[in-house]
């Protein structure tokens, strides 16, 4: 068998799972190939595009307004948390200023590292809360400080965190996290110049980061840089 | 008119946990959503419970719209379309109901079908022009009515590997074509 007959069955397999002819199982074991070959991944999305025509096909009708209704209900419980608190985040840097007092008044010939005052800071989170990531960003220092509380990379996969600035096109990589849940990164004055207003996100990618200066795997979670 | 920048930014603005961003685009784009599971189910609960599944599925993955290289409708469509069609086999439990399949041979040609090759002389139509006029009508059946193989198979009285053989030569043609 050649390269070109792989080709074509991988055309032909990519174009029945974009069809959705195959059963559950079938189209679990091309899920699997999906996740590894981003050149597979490609030629499903170029079956969805060059299909889409057909789209017209379906004709719209207005579903009921009890729908949006449960959809919201499902997803925004009215009992919910929001997902991101002023009030805690304030809390949480109160403490940070006794322990910083604390460290000062038992040290104190000791001068330390200068105070860590940020006056950004973005909540990055996934959907499911399976990812959060504080961080918090300050100009005195150009500091951008990285607090993991909850998930980690997968598996032989990694967390690369990318910087989304307002209104650019496309992400600029602040680099892949490491495996400290705490870690400081000091961002180039280009790049501290549009945190303001931009947005934070970390994508799972291949051990070293992506190899192509954008991100390749699922965006795991994003947060808005906010000002504190 | 809500243009394809608007839903490509309320889709960002969804990924970005947008509240009223998801509305917006509930309200642009439900209708058409909404078109697709009709459509696939035949059914109108049916309909409304896979509508709900989509909206929330749109929800948690917006977040990786951006970089997955999607046009927006079109992501939202194939979202929604397989979501449907998940819907439709686990409903049928992955038989085939021969009657049901025999009145939809009765039918003929549905007008949609008719109305989708008279709209638009689109390339996808000249290329499906060009397969065998049944193995058109096959690719038409999958995408527009969730069909699977076995389904082809029973509704154009052919063995099931003939009909799988067929179509991934139909659509390595139709590739062949479109690039």
């Amino acid at each position: 068998m050649t390269a070109a007959d792989d080709h074509n069955d991988d055309i032909a397999l990519a174009g029945e799972y974009a069809l959705h002819l195959t059963d559950a199982a079938s189209r679990r074991a091309f899920e699997q190939r999906l996740q590894a070959e981003p050149v597979l991944r490609a030629l499903v999305r170029d079956w969805d595009e060059q299909l889409a025509p057909l789209a017209e096909g379906f004709k719209p009708a207005t579903p009921p307004k009890a729908v949006k209704a449960r959809i919201e209900a499902r997803l925004f419980p009215a009992s919910a948390k929001p997902r991101w608190s002023p009030w805690r985040m304030l809390a949480g840097s109160g403490l940070a200023a006794v322990l910083a007092v604390a460290v000062l008044v038992m040290l104190p010939q000791d001068p330390g590292p200068a105070p860590f005052t940020p006056s950004l800071s973005a909540q990055i989170a996934a959907e499911d809360q399976s990812l959060i990531v504080l961080a918090s960003y300050s100009p005195d220092t150009g500091t951008l400080r990285i607090d993991r509380q909850a998930g980690a990379a997968a598996e032989g996969r990694v967390l690369e965190l990318w910087l989304i600035a307002e209104g650019a096109e496309a992400p600029v990589s602040l680099g892949v996290l490491p495996d400290d849940t705490q870690t400081d990164i000091t961002l180039p004055e280009t790049l501290a110049a549009s945190i303001a207003g931009g947005t934070l996100a970390i994508s799972d990618e291949p051990p070293g980061g992506s190899p192509i200066g954008v991100p390749t795997g699922d965006v795991l979670a994003v947060g808005a840089v906010v000002s504190l | 008119m809500t243009t394809r920048d608007d839903v490509e930014q309320m889709i960002l603005r969804v990924g970005l946990g947008d509240r009223a961003a998801f509305s917006a685009l509930y309200d642009a784009t439900s209708e058409k959503l909404f078109g697709v599971c009709l459509r696939i189910l035949n059914d109108r609960a049916e309909a409304e419970d896979a509508l709900q599944d989509a909206f929330v599925r749109i929800w948690q993955k917006a977040n990786s719209y951006a970089v997955n290289g999607y046009s927006p409708m079109t992501w939202l469509i194939t979202l929604t379309r397989n979501l449907a069609i998940d819907r439709l086999r686990a409903r049928k439990g992955g038989s085939v109901d021969i009657d049901e399949v025999h009145d939809l041979q009765d039918t003929g040609p549905t007008p949609e079908a008719a109305a989708v090759a008279a709209s638009e002389r689109s390339r996808l139509d000249g290329c499906l022009n060009e397969l065998d006029a049944d193995r058109a009508e096959a690719v038409r059946g999958a995408y527009l009515e969730g069909y699977s193989y076995d389904e082809l198979a029973a509704r154009f009285a052919v063995p099931l590997n003939t009909m799988r053989t067929w179509l991934r030569r139909s659509l390595i043609k139709l590739k062949d074509c479109l690039s």
